[in-house]
């Protein structure tokens, strides 16, 4: 068989790469060596040098695709760019980052090999008696797990962020970095891009802890409570958050830019909250990736305690404040505590 | 100005407010069951056609909704009618049942080309089901017209579309010329609900045009999805319940085993 290339798509950020291009580097590396093939990597932009660098420490080929009309994004543009050099180079995999610009590339890359991709997976596998690709992919908001296999090359899909480790060993030696000349078709960049706004707010992502309020909390009292809970756990954790499903979104009591879920931000905490949430599908596609679930729910028959760790059946108007007091209270007790160690310290004191 | 030809592409799903243990797995037909839940639009295809209403609210607009899989329920189908649908366009053959989004795009191409001139076409981000996300820039490559996905607003503007659209840092503003196609996020808004008797009465005289594979005349073979496996993700975890002789109690319990356990 001929020497197969695994190929991904490297994303470069601002401040140099998206952390899914480590991700992709591992997985891709898994999937050479199951092929008995190398690894390589392209990016696409604009004054791109330091990040192709970085990245030939751990790709055998990087190639890189540099261009001042390249600068900003255009998934038309990078597609086609994208389909050039596989037409070229015609690697056995593509793989490359679900973040939100390539789920607009993706399938326009697909649709121009004449390929399928199945986009969002969060795992690979290499078939071992036909070597076609077989992808997992959580469907029906992560209660199914599907896995699609791909016979056409190059077998193209997208991996979604946080899924697999990021790659930590470098090469002994350094890839080989490719110039690959473009030829851009101006015709291609239908969109045009009128301003960029970057978006402060909460970032949900970033969040250590989430507390989460549902279709039980029917009020703005209720949301009150859940923000004394956020407040309190703030003295335990560096990012507390509120976040809310959509039913308590749809009644306008927290923005929408808290919604949690399919139809929301997906996040992956290390402390999830969920309070008077039931568990519908919609719900955990969004929050199953936190590594701690509590659960505080009236209804003791509610999906939501069987993917929990802990749960509490009661009144979260009850509940809530308790445990919020008691937070701050074993919290005073800490600080009480190196308070008294300290004092008690011998030949301190005058 | 003349009047808009807005299509909307929607998809018929298991309702996603259901609870996760309705759905379970038929290996054998390598099918997804789901067991007493109300048929729905998908999410974020409501999403769409609240954005094609919120450019109908500003001009004159024609909006043809289509359809594709399984017959639409009759709620589904009077609710997408009374919000202000014009014509309605199903497309149902068992032929359509579990093909892939490029197969899927396709029957959406040709049924397009039916209904004639359009100026827009929206479609939801993604499924809730699948979740491919792959449709709406599939049909837009098909149709070689300019595509903006993820849209969080949707105005039209002396001839081209201008969108509002998530990126990694925040927002894009961008602008294609019509015809475009443009795949919808959640942030549009919900789909405005309408109970009026008058809404429902005009919805129940709303034409509404059904159409199998051989209507269509389609001309490339369709197919389905490469599935190898399907399996019941079970993340079901030993759910450990705080006790207490009252709701304050527990709280207070669970700080506690919050604390001995090292969650906190």
């Amino acid at each position: 068989m001929e020497h197969a290339k695994v190929m991904i798509l490297a994303d470069k950020s601002e401040s140099g790469l998206d952390p899914v291009t480590y991700e992709l580097l591992q997985m891709g590396r898994k999937l050479a060596s199951d092929l008995q093939g190398s690894l390589a990597a392209v990016i696409i932009g604009h004054g791109i040098g330091q990040a192709v660098e970085e990245v030939s420490q751990y790709a055998d080929e990087v190639y890189s695709i540099d261009h001042a009309r390249l600068a900003s994004f255009s998934p038309e543009l990078h597609a086609s760019l994208l389909g050039q050099l596989c037409r070229k180079i015609a690697p056995a995999v593509m793989l490359i980052g679900a973040t939100p610009e390539n789920m607009d590339l993706a399938p326009r890359f697909a649709y121009q090999m004449g390929v399928q991709v199945v986009t969002d997976s969060v795992q690979f596998a290499v078939e071992p008696e036909t070597g076609h690709l077989l992808c997992t992919k959580p469907v029906y908001g992560g209660r199914i797990i599907s896995v699609f296999k791909l016979r056409e090359r190059p077998y193209t899909a997208t991996l979604r962020p946080k899924a697999v480790e990021p790659i930590d060993k470098p090469l002994s030696g350094k890839g080989q970095i490719i110039q690959f000349d473009p030829e851009i078709d101006e015709s291609l960049a239908k969109i045009e891009v009128i301003e960029k706004i970057k978006e402060e707010g909460v970032d949900l992502n970033k969040a250590e802890v989430i507390v989460a309020g549902g279709r039980g909390v029917r009020n703005a009292e209720g949301v009150d409570h859940l923000r004394d809970l956020v407040k309190a756990l703030r003295k335990y954790f560096g990012s507390v958050e509120l976040g809310a499903s959509r039913p308590l979104v749809d009644t306008h009591l927290v923005p929408s830019s808290l919604q949690i879920g399919l139809t929301g931000e997906k996040v992956s905490p290390q402390l999830y909250i969920a309070v008077a949430i039931s568990g519908s599908l919609q719900h955990l596609t969004g929050m199953l990736g936190a590594k701690k679930i509590i659960a505080i729910n009236n209804n003791p028959d509610a999906y939501i305690f069987k993917v929990s760790d802990y749960g509490v059946v009661g009144n979260f108007e009850n509940v809530v404040p308790a445990l919020k007091r008691k937070l701050e209270e074993l919290h005073e007790g800490v600080a009480d505590n190196s308070l008294r160690k300290t004092s008690s310290r011998p030949g301190r004191s005058g | 100005m003349k009047e808009l030809q807005i299509i909307v592409c929607v998809k018929q799903v298991p309702d996603p407010e259901g609870p996760a243990d309705a759905f379970s797995v038929d290996l054998e037909a390598k099918q997804v069951v789901s067991t007493g839940i109300a048929p729905f639009l998908n999410p974020f295809d409501e999403n769409a056609l609240e954005a094609a209403l919120q450019i109908k609210d500003n001009h004159a607009a024609k909006i043809t909704v289509v359809s594709m899989g399984e017959k639409l329920a009759q709620p589904v189908l009077r609710k997408v009618l009374a919000v202000g649908a014009d014509d309605l366009v199903l497309l149902t053959d068992s032929q359509f049942k579990d093909i892939d989004s490029y197969s899927g795009a396709y029957v959406l191409l040709t049924a397009i080309k039916r209904i004639g001139p359009y100026d827009l076409i929206l479609t939801g981000r993604q499924s809730s089901d699948w979740g491919f996300g792959i449709t709406g820039l599939h049909i837009a490559e098909m149709l070689q017209i300019p595509a903006v996905s993820l849209a969080r607003k949707v105005v039209i503007e002396d001839g081209s579309v201008i969108v509002q659209k998530a990126s990694k840092n925040g927002l894009d503003v961008v602008k294609a010329p019509l015809p475009a196609l443009v795949t919808v996020s959640n942030e549009v808004g919900e789909l405005r609900y309408v109970a009026s008797v008058l809404a429902n009465r005009a919805a129940a005289k709303k034409p509404i045009t059904i159409l199998n594979a051989a209507d269509l005349g389609l001309e490339q073979e369709l197919k389905g999805r490469e599935i190898f496996t399907l399996s019941v993700f079970h993340n079901e975890k030993k759910c450990r319940l705080i006790d207490g002789g009252s709701a304050e109690e527990k709280g207070r319990n669970l700080a506690v085993i919050m604390k001995e356990d090292g969650v906190i």
